[in-house]
């Protein structure tokens, strides 16, 4: 993917620079706020991602001055401003994604490429499918190799989540902020607790496992 | 600044000052009018009977002769009268009959006012004479006059009531206006000093009462409480910054064992090993972090919460399924037990925040098989509670456990940052709602009361 990257701080820019283009993308880095905005206005990206506070040009200006242009490339905001009420002021103002700093690469990659990938919104879709898994979104209904599989709420919502972004990693946290309906901190993973019922559910009496865990980062669901 | 040039700019003595001016000009007024009612009227109407009589005795001798004018004069001596009468003739001859003991050598003309203090048998009697003069074409001079002594008399009272009382006023005004400076001076110096120690870092100081209930005592009540509870505040973030110094240097210090002994390590295995660890003591750190700020931000207020309707039947169901299947791993029952519908005002997601620390730290502090209940109801507001029937929390430790990192002896080994409650106690007081800690016997009980909306 495209990538634009304005970040001023060198040493954080630099690593999550590196961290993009060693998982393939094209990035580039712009340490200067007035800059950002002169390449969103001149390139297509596939996905912008901003600093909050930069020089010159505030990131929210960026982003503001982008959806008033009729620019919906999707924009990934980084922040130290990490309190909820920072973070909805991010999303409305049009953001796709927030991520509070500090954070680790995989989290940031994990989002770039949900938010990459993610084609256009399919209202209209009512089943999803993964490998023998089916998915009927109308009569919340889940069957694996044609038997049908009984899930909590909860349990439909994380599955129905994982198989949408089926083949990329989904973070804890990712979970979490679009399973759940608040923002919050969770102190424990409570988030695997829930994955791993699901996982008894799905994959215990199967022999390919359609649910996989990548250490240290998150979830990611693959047929084979 | 010299004490006198003190004493004039304290505003007491000035207030006292304006006090006495306001109060020596509504006597001047009252004396004013007394003298006019009593004097100046009186004396008008003395005048004009001279006057009158002045004419006619006047218009006796242009037109009878002077021995008309002696009779006339001796039968206004007979007549009794309340104003004695007064006249003095002197004709041009130099001869001259009078009933006043003496008058001015010199004709003058006009009115005069002069004593005419009469002996009879021995006895002296004051008399005043007010008199009108007229000297004739002939050179014969007619004084004709009444006795005012008692409008002197009148005048001469109220001329001293003037001098003394304005004296008086003087003096006690000032003696007045300096002691009362003195004594409020002496009261706001003592809120002065007390500030003054307060400033200079002192904060044990506090402005001395004396009991009366007085307008400075009220003052001197008030600002301690102010003091007390600034004293209070400071201590707490005193205490705060220990806690807070010692709990980020912990993870720090293993931080930094971890990554020294990463550069010695050799072993793959063992290379993980430390990674891990040290990220783990990152993101520690992070957490840590994290919730010092929510906390700090609730509570200095610039986390303006939002207060919007909120489905907290919902909200409580939702935060027990998320802990559902962490209650099970652990062999422990989460009872749930809520009212529907069951509402409050709010922000959703600190509210969230505060139920999931609550059944998070119900399930961290019991042991396997213990039953942990969640409840809602709807009284005056809405009552959270979560209570387990654990090992509890001494009463002596009950009211500390809010604060930061504050630990109950025994738990140190407990998983968590120490700060889970202090998140909920700041979410409470920003929603003005009150949490409550209890013996559940068995267990603890921690409830939150939440006010009703306005």
């Amino acid at each position: 993917m495209r990538l634009l990257l304005v970040e001023d701080d060198a040493r954080v820019g630099g690593h999550v620079a590196k961290g993009l283009r060693e998982a393939g993308h094209l990035v580039e880095h712009v340490d200067d706020g007035r800059e950002g905005l002169y390449r969103v206005a001149g390139e297509r990206y596939d996905v912008v991602i901003l600093d909050r506070m930069l020089p010159n040009v505030d990131g929210l200006k960026i982003l503001q001055t982008m959806r008033a242009a009729g620019d919906t490339t999707p924009v990934l905001i980084l922040s130290a401003l990490g309190e909820v009420d920072e973070r909805v002021k991010g999303l409305t103002s049009g953001a796709d994604d927030y991520l509070a700093k500090p954070f680790a690469a995989s989290e940031l990659l994990a989002r770039i490429e949900a938010l990459g990938r993610r084609g256009p919104l399919q209202a209209e879709q009512t089943r999803l499918t993964l490998g023998d898994l089916e998915i009927d979104l109308l009569g919340r209904e889940i069957r694996r190799g044609g038997r049908r599989i009984d899930l909590t709420d909860r349990e439909f919502r994380i599955l129905e989540h994982l198989v949408r972004n089926a083949g990329r990693v989904v973070t804890r946290s990712m979970l979490l902020e679009s399973v759940w309906d608040y923002q919050f901190d969770p102190q424990t993973n409570i988030v695997d607790q829930h994955v791993s019922r699901l996982r008894q559910k799905i994959d215990r009496d199967f022999d390919v496992p359609l649910i996989h865990t990548v250490r240290g980062v998150g979830y990611v669901a693959r047929a084979a | 600044m010299s004490a006198l040039a003190r004493l004039f700019r304290s505003l007491t003595f000035r207030l006292a000052l304006i006090y006495l001016l306001l109060f020596s000009l509504s006597v001047a007024a009252l004396l004013g009018v007394a003298w006019w009612m009593t004097v100046e009227r009186p004396l008008e109407d003395v005048r004009a009977a001279v006057l009158r009589e002045a004419d006619t005795l006047g218009d006796i001798y242009i037109v009878d002769g002077p021995t008309a004018l002696e009779a006339a004069l001796v039968r206004r001596d007979a007549t009794v009268s309340e104003r004695k009468a007064f006249h003095a003739f002197t004709a041009p001859d130099g001869r001259s009959v009078a009933n006043l003991p003496s008058w001015p050598a010199q004709a003058a003309g006009g009115w005069a006012r002069f004593e005419a203090d009469l002996y009879r048998d021995g006895d002296e009697e004051d008399h005043e004479a007010l008199v009108h003069e007229r000297t004739f074409r002939d050179g014969a001079r007619l004084i004709v006059g009444r006795d005012i002594e008692d409008i002197d008399e009148r005048e001469e009272v109220i001329e001293q009531l003037v001098l003394w009382g304005g004296v008086a006023v003087l003096i006690l005004g000032l003696a007045g206006g300096g002691v009362m400076s003195l004594a409020v001076g002496r009261r706001i110096e003592a809120v002065n000093a007390t500030a003054r120690r307060v400033i200079a870092g002192d904060l044990s100081g506090r402005v001395p009462t004396r009991g009366s209930g007085d307008d400075f005592d009220r003052l001197g009540d008030t600002l301690n409480l102010m003091l007390a509870r600034i004293e209070a505040l400071v201590e707490a973030v005193g205490r705060v910054s220990d806690s807070v110094a010692h709990e980020l240097r912990t993870p720090l210090a293993r931080l930094q064992a971890d990554l020294g002994e990463l550069a010695a390590a050799s072993e793959p295995a063992e290379r993980t090993r430390l990674v891990e660890a040290a990220a783990a003591e990152a993101a520690r750190l992070q957490a840590t972090f994290d919730a010092l700020l929510r906390i700090a931000r609730l509570e200095t207020g610039r986390h303006a919460i939002e207060r919007r309707p909120v489905d907290l039947a919902k909200l409580l169901r939702d935060a027990a399924e998320l802990y559902a299947p962490e209650a099970e791993d652990q062999h422990k029952r989460l009872d749930v037990a809520i009212d529907a519908p069951l509402t409050t005002q709010g922000d959703p997601n600190l509210l969230f925040q505060a139920v999931a620390n609550l059944i998070d730290n119900a399930l961290k502090h019991t042991p396997p098989g213990s039953r942990i209940r969640l409840s809602g109801r709807q009284l005056d507001g809405a009552l959270v509670e979560v209570a387990d029937d654990g090992p509890g929390i001494a009463a002596e430790h009950r009211a500390r456990v809010v604060e930061r990192f504050y630990r109950v002896p025994g738990s140190e080994r407990r998983p968590g940052l120490g700060l889970g409650l202090s998140v909920v106690d700041a979410v409470a007081r920003a929603h003005g709602a009150r949490l409550e800690l209890a013996d559940d016997a068995p267990g603890l009980s921690v409830r939150l009361h939440l006010p009703p909306a306005p």
